[in-house]
């Protein structure tokens, strides 16, 4: 009894420091516009004062319309002020969106105002912050209440390893000399080790997986270096990176590194907890059974992983891809152009999964043997 | 013709699965190129502004699961509660995030992509809004039938050693199955979206933004909405699951007694 009115302690503990922190970040989020240098108004009115029906030069109709808006200025020296803007925007939204009351946007008054009593503008960018606040927090909770236990380590894990990217990232940009590749690679081991020992702790299980993800990742980098290599880099288009200064094909690189990770760590410790499990239940077994069961259970995952990696990259080139079709554009262009980065990556991404396989099921089985051995 | 990276990339994968998959990585490979297709054809169908882009995504959606599902693994009960799940979970999400993509106005491109587009007109008269949500969407399926596939398959083996378990006892299994894989979905889908924005966050750092400018920015939240949908979209998946696995097991082998 006694035990169990312990743990309902920390549960009820839990929930209320979760509920505060969520209540207090929304009222933050609500209220924290003097704390922004760049004017904030909330739109008060909006009234649209004429649409125009238009064709470009492709034969697509849409619509442009002008809104007059009437918003309080809530931070700075005219705080409490009304200010005049105006905004243009489509039906189709590319670049642009209506506002509504409520809305709030960040302005820049103009410095020669005429009229001292109403302030003219104009809008130069919506304030997304409490919306980033609401998906992380539906986000958390919905781990929390789902996962319980398990939602609370891999929400952890999740943080620290987006602190060690971002730090490892600083390394790279601060000291010149450091390369990318480098940086990263000292990541991945930091990634696979927390990743993994963080959920599921210190054993022979966790270590067989851990090894296998490395060796995994590290060839798979491999593979894709030396295709690349290979081919002159032909079919790369880097045009998507242009905004960078930095050279493109290793940030291409460091991201095949870092972005199959997941999934081979996903593959390594499944085969490891399965051949383990089976191990633990019936020690007896076979190696040979061992091996067999394993690469049936690699069978059964390897398409339905691949395929996540593959939805993942090629779904966030959907708008770009429409607006190329719309605009006349070849479809070979258009794909090359807009899917040549992401196809490579998806594809690197499978092989990792599928080399997993067979990596993660030897050194598992060789933990295994060692463990017979012993006893 | 030359041989280009994809290619190159896409025959090692090929290989690799019929060496170590046997006939099933072959039907694998399949199913992947055939969601490509889908995936292509979809994209090609959204050029229309006459067809809705959120219909279009579910149908999509249903395609897609048919033949992850059922051309890799077979009709069987298994796939059948593995694929009403995803649907289930997807239409579910779906909505939120159509709500969340029209309020944060995260629609169409950003900035740098503006650039991108360079002389092209960006008045095409499709709606971006709906487009958006569909691509959140359809970045979250792959992993959530991953998902249901893998809480589904072991409850059919507990059920089936367990045939007298009551629907909450098997329910709760299926939590607590899933709840074992949440850790390791997510973080297949955390490090793919951190790979695919390694260029991104560079870009971020290079300039460095404050702290104001990056969380207010469209890139920024669109990507975080992107990652948090893919988990919402995983941990949603588990319940639904488990209930929908948990209600047809039963229900048939009440009948199955009865007979």
């Amino acid at each position: 009894l006694r035990d169990k009115l312990n743990l309902s302690t920390i549960h009820i503990i839990t929930v209320i420091v979760t509920l505060a922190l969520f209540a207090g970040s929304l009222y933050f989020v609500n209220h924290n516009q003097k704390f922004y240098d760049r004017p904030i108004a909330e739109v008060k009115s909006a009234k649209v004062e004429k649409s125009i029906e238009m064709e470009d030069s492709s034969g697509n109709n849409d619509k442009l319309y002008t809104q007059q808006i009437t918003a309080r200025l809530k931070n700075g020296e005219h705080k409490g002020k009304l200010i005049h803007l105006k905004n243009e925007y489509s039906l189709s939204g590319a670049n642009d969106q209506p506002y509504k009351p409520g809305n709030e946007l960040f302005v820049m008054i103009d410095k020669n105002q005429k009229d001292p009593s109403a302030l003219t503008g104009i809008i130069q960018d919506v304030k997304r912050d409490k919306y980033l606040m609401i998906i992380a927090w539906v986000f958390i909770l919905l781990l929390l209440f789902v996962g319980k236990k398990q939602g609370l380590l891999s929400l952890v894990t999740l943080g620290v390893n987006a602190m060690i990217l971002s730090y490892s990232l600083d390394v790279y940009l601060n000291s010149g000399g450091v390369g990318l590749l480098l940086v990263c690679s000292a990541s991945v081991i930091l990634f696979t080790a927390i990743s993994l020992l963080f959920v599921n702790g210190f054993n022979e299980k966790t270590y067989a997986a851990v090894i296998s993800t490395l060796i995994t990742t590290f060839i798979t980098l491999l593979i894709s270096y030396a295709v690349v290599k290979l081919t002159g880099g032909s079919g790369l288009r880097y045009e998507e990176m242009q905004f960078l200064t930095r050279p493109y094909e290793t940030v291409f690189m460091a991201g095949i590194l870092v972005g199959c990770l997941g999934a081979v760590m996903d593959v390594a410790i499944t085969l490891s907890a399965s051949i383990f499990g089976l191990f633990e239940k019936n020690q007896e077994i076979s190696i040979r059974a061992l091996t067999k069961s394993g690469f049936e259970i690699g069978r059964d995952i390897m398409g339905t992983m691949t395929n996540i990696l593959f939805f993942v990259y090629i779904s966030g080139a959907i708008p770009m891809l429409i607006l190329y079709f719309k605009n006349s554009s070849p479809l070979g262009l258009t794909l090359s152009m807009n899917l040549s980065l992401e196809m490579a990556r998806a594809l690197t991404g499978g092989i990792g999964i599928v080399l997993t396989i067979p990596i993660a099921i030897f050194i598992s089985i060789f933990f295994v043997k060692r463990k017979k051995a012993k006893e | 013709m030359t041989m280009t990276v994809q290619l190159w990339l896409a025959a090692i994968l090929f290989i690799l699965m019929v060496l170590i998959g046997g006939k099933k990585g072959a039907s694998s490979f399949a199913a992947l190129i055939l969601n490509f297709m889908v995936l292509l054809l979809t994209i090609i169908m959204m050029n229309d502004p006459a067809i809705n882009p959120i219909i279009l995504t579910l149908a999509a959606c249903v395609l897609i699961s048919c033949i992850s599902l059922f051309i890799i693994s077979g009709v069987n009960i298994k796939t059948v509660t593995a694929f009403i799940s995803t649907i289930a979970t997807t239409g579910a999400l779906l909505f939120f995030i159509l709500e969340l993509t029209d309020d944060a106005m995260i629609q169409g491109f950003s900035e740098e992509e503006i650039e991108e587009a360079g002389a092209f007109s960006l008045f095409v008269g499709v709606d971006f809004v709906k487009i958006g949500a569909a691509m959140i969407i359809m970045s979250t399926i792959g992993a959530i039938i991953d998902l249901s596939i893998s809480i589904s398959s072991p409850m059919k083996e507990i059920h089936y050693h367990n045939p007298d378990i009551s629907r909450k006892e098997l329910f709760t299994s299926g939590l607590s199955i899933g709840r074992d894989i949440l850790g390791t979905s997510t973080n297949t889908l955390f490090f793919a979206f951190f790979g695919g924005y390694m260029a991104l966050l560079i870009w971020f750092k290079d300039l460095s933004y404050s702290l104001g400018d990056i969380v207010n920015s469209k890139v920024f939240t669109s990507e975080m909405i992107f990652i948090g949908s893919a988990g919402i979209g995983v941990a949603l998946a588990i319940p639904v699951t488990s209930w929908i696995t948990s209600y047809v097991l039963v229900k048939r082998g009440e009948r199955d007694k009865e007979v």
